[in-house]
């Protein structure tokens, strides 16, 4: 017993080492060359840069897309969020609620999005828009398709959700004489109500996060961060430009993960992963 | 098959102790019942003698050995798990096979007692069956029979029968004793049901706040319980305080108790002069006029079948009484007697 | 189930269910369809089985196939190599496990494209890696990490970013092993790895093929690391994609797209066998 003990604590000051090299030092080497004042470069035989200023946030702020790329990721991603919501709820009722022949693979059909590789359902589904002509509108296109993409997510959570709505609460409504719409608000809503938060947070996040929908319909003229921070570690590699824009990625993004994880704990542990 | 050995053992855990200065012997082929209320410490003795737990002081002896500190994997002990814990993707043969199979046991020998055991336990319809397609006894059966298939020094039960049903219960307990007096096993065996406990064991361990209060046959314990703990545990029983009044050399004290003044038959001294005593509702004789006769009303009468348990109250206390004569209603006050040898001294009082 | 009953059940899976399947079914559809020569956007349109014998000749495509399969074996198979370890080792709290497990997960809550840009800065040829070596007299002079061609820096990514979905499938598979079942096998004799072998691996080979697939599927379609962090004579099947179809070459990425979704199906397909086959467990 207190060997493994001791070996945990081992494990435990190794692991603290690791993070230290695999977290703490890229994102510090990040914010430092966030940081970094065009008027005096960095060279390597500096510890800091030698100038800090927040002249590179400014910069970007000012000149580059960063405004256009903040608006438009910031409207598509509640947009898409609310969308992927609404079209997953009678999916998600069925799927909970009705028994029918099939409703396992209706259950595994709706993942169908998460295992076509994204540049596959990207380009093909520009290619779809080419044939029908509708390649002009592409915060639409972008927001359809991100709405479907994450889709799985809402109608797995919702599905759970409403499995978790109690019949006898239903009855018990029913048998009080509430109509309908007072059987939802008192019966189905309050079980509901964490899913529905959770999958709009985790659609939110996705879409912020998307990168190849985003990059194939909307480039070159729409852009979100990530279509952003891909063209700026592309041919014009300014270290600090990128170093500003992982920053404004990352920092909302861990703040909205957490408040996820909070909320997935009561709506369906198994869903709280995300990938980028 | 071997016997052991405990000195002095203890186990702390975060500053709870969950067992305190434990020490006994249990001979080769012996079973011992480790008996007691939850949180007694029974369950963490037996992972000590298991090896699932390492004594914060203290020894543990195996046929000899000290194997204080051998891991469970090591150790020739074989545990049978109050949730059966049989592995789930294996069938009942691999299932009562994997212990053999760990010890490298030649390819005869473990057809040999396999063919035993499973004869013994009548699992040969099962073989190939999956745990979650046999029954609770079944289930039962087969963690006994992987356990028994060791052959271990000692074989140890962790409650194994309290997820049967009544009828099973006693079925099992059978099985399970005639078992281990065929192979002549030393075995320990943990429960908290004192009925169990009666019918199988050599001995009993009555367990209290992690220390052993009384450890002896079960007709010892029934019988001349040491303390009013175990007295209370072990069957019912009345518990009083009592004052002694006087020892004469023919055995007899005298004692003052709330209810009136008794005769109780003792062998030596009493060790102070405020104790405890108690008697058996069953022995309360309502039709003798003998030594120590007392009076109480009847506040609650409950009829039990073969007895009627009556509730009596005398001196502000509360009494049960056991008996079979009919007619008793309740507020009746009733007459009855004990014998000077019916009458326990318990421990002393401070 | 009465007619109406199957009415009502598919106008509530329209809207949600209809439309995935419609779209990724159209998708699919498509791109399977320019594979063999139809919807060509840039000339005539009609059965072809040219685009096929074409990138099948092609080397660049070839050596894209085998560097695809190359990344997305490697690490699916480090990523679950090293979450098992971690998964069995937190399987029940100690002081810190809690600690452990969020730092351990923290790479899920960083994108992808900031991952590969902190991990370029990081051995850049002027960054601290270069630096620290440098400075402990390890190397002299700095080295060029980035873009190496074996693809290093790729499946250090991949590994870093998938991993903690290793961990987290792999710690709910393990965490469901009752503790009763381990410790009657600890009991009958089975030392450490003998008990991972015999009851917990058997007992999780689900939660690990889950895991293997995914990650593969994740690594072998990957685009942005590869671009960013990769080697640069080598490309990666999305990448190849993306490049004929930024050239107008509709057919020859449909191509690429369908066999990329083909050696994702046969390749999840083998990793869960071989899985399943050397876990030889056995689960009703």
């Amino acid at each position: 017993m207190i060997a493994a003990h001791r070996f945990n604590q081992i494990l435990l000051a190794l692991l603290l080492g690791l993070t230290a090299v695999w977290l703490v030092v890229p994102f510090t080497m990040a914010i430092l060359w966030s940081l970094v004042d065009p008027s005096e470069p960095w060279t390597a035989d500096r510890l800091v840069p030698p100038v800090m200023s927040f002249y590179r946030w400014q910069d970007m702020w000012e000149n580059s897309s960063l405004k256009v790329a903040l608006v438009n990721s910031y409207l598509l991603a509640p947009s898409a969020a609310i969308a992927a919501l609404m079209l997953s709820m009678p999916t998600a009722f069925a799927l909970g609620r009705i028994r029918f022949p099939g409703r396992e693979v209706a259950k595994i059909l709706a993942l169908l999005p998460l295992i076509v590789p994204p540049f596959v359902t990207s380009i093909f589904f520009t290619s779809l828009l080419y044939q029908l002509g509708l390649n002009t509108w592409r915060f639409g296109a972008i927001l359809f398709a991100h709405a479907i993409v994450f889709m799985p997510y809402a109608i797995r959570i919702m599905t759970v959700s409403f499995e978790q709505v109690r019949s006898d609460h239903i009855d018990a409504a029913r048998d009080l004489g509430a109509s309908p719409w007072a059987r939802w608000k008192v019966a189905y809503l309050p079980a509901l109500k964490p899913g529905i938060f959770a999958s709009l947070l985790i659609v939110f996040i996705q879409s912020i996060e998307e990168f190849a929908i985003a990059f194939i319909v909307g480039s070159p003229d729409f852009t979100t961060i990530p279509t952003l921070l891909y063209g700026t570690l592309g041919q014009d590699f300014v270290r600090p430009n990128a170093a500003v824009l992982s920053l404004i990625l990352v920092v909302p993004n861990v703040l909205l993960m957490l408040i996820l994880e909070r909320l997935l704990k009561s709506a369906n542990p198994a869903l709280s992963s995300g990938k980028g | 098959m071997g016997g052991i050995s405990a000195r002095n053992l203890r186990m702390e855990f975060d500053g709870f102790v969950a067992v305190r200065d434990v020490s006994f012997e249990v001979a080769s082929g012996e079973f011992v019942t480790l008996l007691g209320p939850s949180g007694c410490g029974k369950t963490t003795l037996l992972k000590m003698i298991s090896g699932f737990l390492t004594p914060t002081a203290g020894d543990i002896l195996l046929a000899g050995r000290d194997v204080t500190r051998t891991p469970p994997e090591k150790r020739d002990t074989a545990l049978c798990f109050q949730s059966y814990a049989l592995f789930p993707h294996l069938t009942v043969m691999e299932n009562l096979e994997f212990g053999l199979r760990q010890k490298r046991v030649a390819a005869a020998d473990r057809k040999e007692r396999l063919d035993a055991v499973i004869g013994n336990l009548d699992l040969s319809l099962h073989l190939s069956k999956l745990p979650n397609q046999l029954s609770g006894g079944q289930q039962q059966r087969v963690a006994l029979g992987r356990a028994l298939v060791m052959r271990p020094s000692v074989i140890l039960f962790d409650e194994p029968l309290s997820n049967l049903d009544a009828k099973l219960r006693d079925q099992v307990r059978i099985e399970i004793r005639r078992i281990q007096r065929d192979f002549g096993l030393t075995a320990i065996y943990v429960t908290h049901d004192q009925a169990e406990a009666l019918a199988m064991s050599d001995r009993v361990f009555v367990m209290n706040g992690g220390r052993i209060e009384q450890s002896d046959t079960p007709e010892d314990l029934y019988g001349a319980p040491k303390t009013s703990f175990v007295a209370d545990f072990i069957g019912n029983a009345n518990v009083l305080d009592a004052e002694v009044k006087s020892v004469n050399g023919a055995g007899i004290v005298e004692l003052s108790t709330p209810i009136g003044l008794l005769r109780a038959a003792c062998s030596g001294r009493p060790q102070g002069s405020k104790i405890r005593i108690c008697w058996r509702p069953e022995h309360a004789n309502l039709a003798a006029t003998g030594e120590n006769r007392l009076s109480a009303r009847v506040t609650h009468r409950a009829f039990q079948g073969h007895f009627t348990d009556l509730h009596l109250n005398e001196g502000g206390a509360d009494y049960r009484v056991q008996t079979n004569m009919p007619g008793i209603r309740e507020g009746d006050t009733i007459a009855f007697s004990l014998r000077p040898d019916q009458i326990v001294l318990l421990e002393t009082v401070a | 189930m009465t007619l109406k009953k199957w009415l009502l059940v598919l106008a509530l899976l329209a809207p949600g269910l209809g439309l995935i399947v419609g779209l990724i079914g159209v998708a699919v559809y498509i791109a399977v369809a320019q594979s063999f020569g139809y919807y060509n956007l840039s000339g005539e349109s009609g059965f072809s089985l040219d685009f096929w014998s074409d990138m099948l000749a092609r080397k660049v495509f070839n050596r894209a196939v085998v560097y695809s399969i190359y990344v997305g074996v490697i690490s699916s198979v480090l990523a679950v190599m090293l979450a098992y370890p971690l998964a069995i080792w937190l399987r029940k709290p100690f002081p810190g496990s809690l600690t452990i497990g969020a730092i351990l997960k923290a790479p899920l809550l960083v994108h992808g494209l900031v991952a590969a840009f902190l991990f370029i800065n990081v051995i850049a040829y002027h960054g601290i890696l270069n630096q620290f070596m440098q400075g402990l007299g390890i190397w002299d002079a700095p080295k060029r990490l980035q873009n190496d061609r074996a693809a290093i820096g790729v499946i250090i990514l991949q590994v870093w970013k998938q991993m903690p979905f290793a961990l987290l499938l792999l710690t709910g598979a393990v965490q469901s092993i009752s503790d009763d079942v381990l410790n009657a096998a600890r009991d009958l004799g089975a030392g450490g790895f003998a008990r991972f072998r015999k009851v917990i691996a058997p007992l999780t080979v689900s939660a690990m093929q889950a895991a293997l697939i995914i990650i593969f599927i994740g690594a072998l379609a990957d685009f942005s690391f590869q671009v960013i962090a990769g080697p640069t004579n080598r490309q990666s099947l999305s990448q190849l994609m993306v490049f004929f179809k930024s050239g107008g070459r509709w057919n020859d990425a449909a191509v690429v797209g369908v066999s990329l979704m083909i050696i994702a199906i046969l390749g999840s397909g083998l990793l869960a066998a071989v899985t399943r086959m050397t876990m030889r467990g056995r689960l009703a």
